[in-house]
């Protein structure tokens, strides 16, 4: 199998595993919220792909698409969110708080911001555990706006930390937009003014990613550096209300719960015609053909591995 | 020896046997090394000093990272007032690390300034708000006897908590109190008198007024329990509940300046078991707001007063 064929069936795991979670959603069967992650699938597996037994991975509330890329399983993670003992985490974590300690995910934070300084003393302790392992910690556009954040990034560099800081910049912090709520923060310069190494992600290649990431992780290992990473992502499932106060329809972005308008009888598991889709992306690498061949493998693979 | 030098050598003690340890703060390796609190530490070469940044937020959250990966760590603080930016991880954080099995430990080691003059930014002086809020364990240092249980049982063991101290008491003679009579597990109750006529209980950084008192009280032919809390965490006081219920008298010594006291759970659990004779409540008195000027911080105790009243 090819190395992007490969990439594929995991990315669209993650996609159909979130869509039976979002069935089961929709269907009012959850009491936790549950964060879905459409449209980050492919970060999530390149993510994956370069992380060894010592690194560890420090994630946010929207942590589902890291998670089903770190275990490959469904059923234990559906568990969680069932609260059931079976579940990923035995059911102390529900969802926001979801971590995976074997695979690496040993903190994962509800609250915005607060995972940046947690990952600097995770960075100090495998230094002074003299391990091979680099942090990995993310936040969102939201996350900017912390005092944290520039807190951490001055920690990380004063200490010389290596670590890959990633932001995941969908544009959005729930129903506001970044021109709705602040001015416009260009990262890139912040970054520099730090000293902070900046690289910026978009276009949803996983054999891209997984090449680039690679690169920057050596990199910061090597020279003991925190690397920002700024992540351009589309969170999709966002649908249109139409009621009374909005009889030409209102534009609703996806922040948390169901996502009423993503089906997952959608094949090959589309969601948005456009580069912002992962799955958009592999049907212009692979073919629409090769795409439903292997959706339909991944969907039978999940189905039976839920029964 | 003051009660600073005596703090300072017994974090001394404790520091130096620990490998893979990472203590950190601002300052804590230069100038008045926090007014020598920290002053001359030395740990094994596995371990880190380090003079932080001013993030006091982050540096909680550093702390935590470093306990969820197995890697102890002490966080010495200027001011107890600096932690009200760090309670996010206080709650939020510590309930994540404490929901699942963690061997290494966390202190953070804040100096309440209770000395009044520093004004009123800096003046939070109730350590129980801090840890009642998530139910943090949390301990004070009074004395010579309660510094040399607790820091040498809990600076460095697993888990997380505060260890507070004084800095009205810095430059003062340590107290050395005659006897230890009980001190329970946890290090949290600790008795040093006992007597029939009255039972004297002390909160927060009030251990010294409670001391005079004994002192007074022994004076005037008045033999008196004396206990000291020194957890704000909910703890098992039956020890003081069954010495309430020999003495039927109470003086509750409270130097917190919150609005919720600690000593209110006490007296919910003596009331439901004895009828008092006497209760008397020493607080802080707020009918101006000089309390928030940068004055000398002293409670007035009329101690006449109260040895009038027990023995009417």
């Amino acid at each position: 199998m090819s190395e992007l064929n490969s990439l594929t069936e995991k990315i669209l795991r993650i996609r159909l595993a979130q869509m039976m979670v979002n069935e089961n959603y929709k269907d009012g069967q959850f009491k936790i919220p549950i964060h879905l992650a459409f449209g980050h699938e492919t970060f999530a597996v390149a993510i994956n792909e370069i992380m060894d037994d010592e690194d560890k991975l420090i994630l946010t509330h929207r942590n589902i698409a890291y998670n089903l890329a770190r275990l490959g399983k469904l059923r234990p993670i559906m568990d969680e969110y069932y609260l059931k003992c079976t579940g990923l985490d035995g059911a102390k974590s529900g969802s926001m708080n979801l971590i995976n300690p074997d695979k690496g995910i040993i903190y994962t934070s509800s609250i915005l911001g607060n995972n940046f300084s947690v990952a600097v003393g995770i960075a100090m302790s495998l230094k002074i555990k003299q391990k091979n392992g680099i942090t990995i910690v993310l936040g969102g556009d939201g996350s900017l706006e912390e005092g944290s954040f520039h807190e951490s990034i001055l920690m990380f560099k004063s200490l010389n930390l290596s670590g890959l800081l990633i932001i995941e910049n969908n544009e959005w912090s729930m129903a506001t937009k970044i021109s709705e709520r602040r001015i416009p923060i260009d990262l890139e310069i912040f970054a520099k003014s730090y000293g902070v190494k900046y690289v910026q992600f978009s276009g949803n290649n996983p054999v891209n990613y997984i090449q680039e990431l690679k690169k920057l992780k050596e990199f910061s290992k090597k020279n003991n550096e925190l690397i920002c990473i700024e992540l351009m992502v589309n969170t999709l499932g966002d649908w249109v209300m139409t009621n009374d106060q909005n009889p030409d329809g209102k534009f609703i972005n996806y922040h948390a719960g169901p996502a009423p308008t993503v089906d997952v009888k959608a094949c090959p598991a589309l969601i948005k015609e456009n580069n912002s889709d992962p799955i958009f992306v592999l049907i212009d690498l692979l073919g629409v053909n090769e795409l439903n061949k292997l959706s339909d493998k991944i969907r039978n693979e999940l189905e039976e591995e839920m029964k | 020896m003051k009660y600073i030098e005596l703090i300072n050598n017994l974090i001394k003690e404790q520091v130096s046997k620990h490998e893979q340890l990472v203590i950190f703060g601002q300052n804590i390796s230069a100038g008045s090394c926090i007014g020598g609190m920290t002053r001359d530490l030395s740990i094994p070469k596995s371990g880190r000093i380090i003079n932080s940044t001013n993030s006091e937020n982050s540096l909680c959250g550093f702390g935590f990272g470093m306990m969820i990966n197995e890697v102890s760590s002490i966080f010495f603080m200027k001011q107890l007032d600096f932690l009200l930016l760090g309670i996010d991880h206080l709650v939020n954080t510590y309930n994540l690390i404490r929901n699942h099995k963690n061997n290494a430990s966390f202190t953070i080691f804040p100096i309440v300034m209770d000395n009044g003059f520093q004004g009123l930014q800096s003046s939070s002086n109730n350590f129980a708000d801090f840890c009642s809020i998530a139910r943090v364990k949390g301990y004070t240092i009074t004395n010579k006897i309660d510094a040399e249980k607790i820091i040498s049982s809990k600076l460095i063991s697993p888990g997380f908590r505060i260890i507070a101290i004084s800095q009205r008491m810095f430059k003062d003679e340590i107290i050395v109190p005659q006897e230890l009579i009980y001190v329970n597990e946890e290090n949290n109750v600790f008795q040093y008198n006992s007597g029939d006529d009255v039972t004297i209980v002390c909160f927060n950084f009030s251990f010294p007024y409670g001391q005079q008192m004994v002192d007074i009280l022994k004076e005037n032919n008045l033999k008196c329990s004396f206990f000291n809390i020194n957890s704000p965490t909910p703890t098992n006081w039956t020890k003081i509940v069954d010495d309430v219920s020999k003495t039927k008298k109470i003086i509750i010594i409270d130097d917190s300046k919150s609005e919720n006291l600690n000593y209110h759970a006490l007296l919910n659990d003596i009331y439901d078991k004895v009828v008092l004779d006497k209760k008397i409540i020493l607080k802080r008195n707020f009918d101006n707001t000089e309390w928030l000027n940068p004055v000398d911080d002293q409670m007035n105790i009329n101690y006449q007063q109260i040895i009038n009243d027990l023995k009417s």
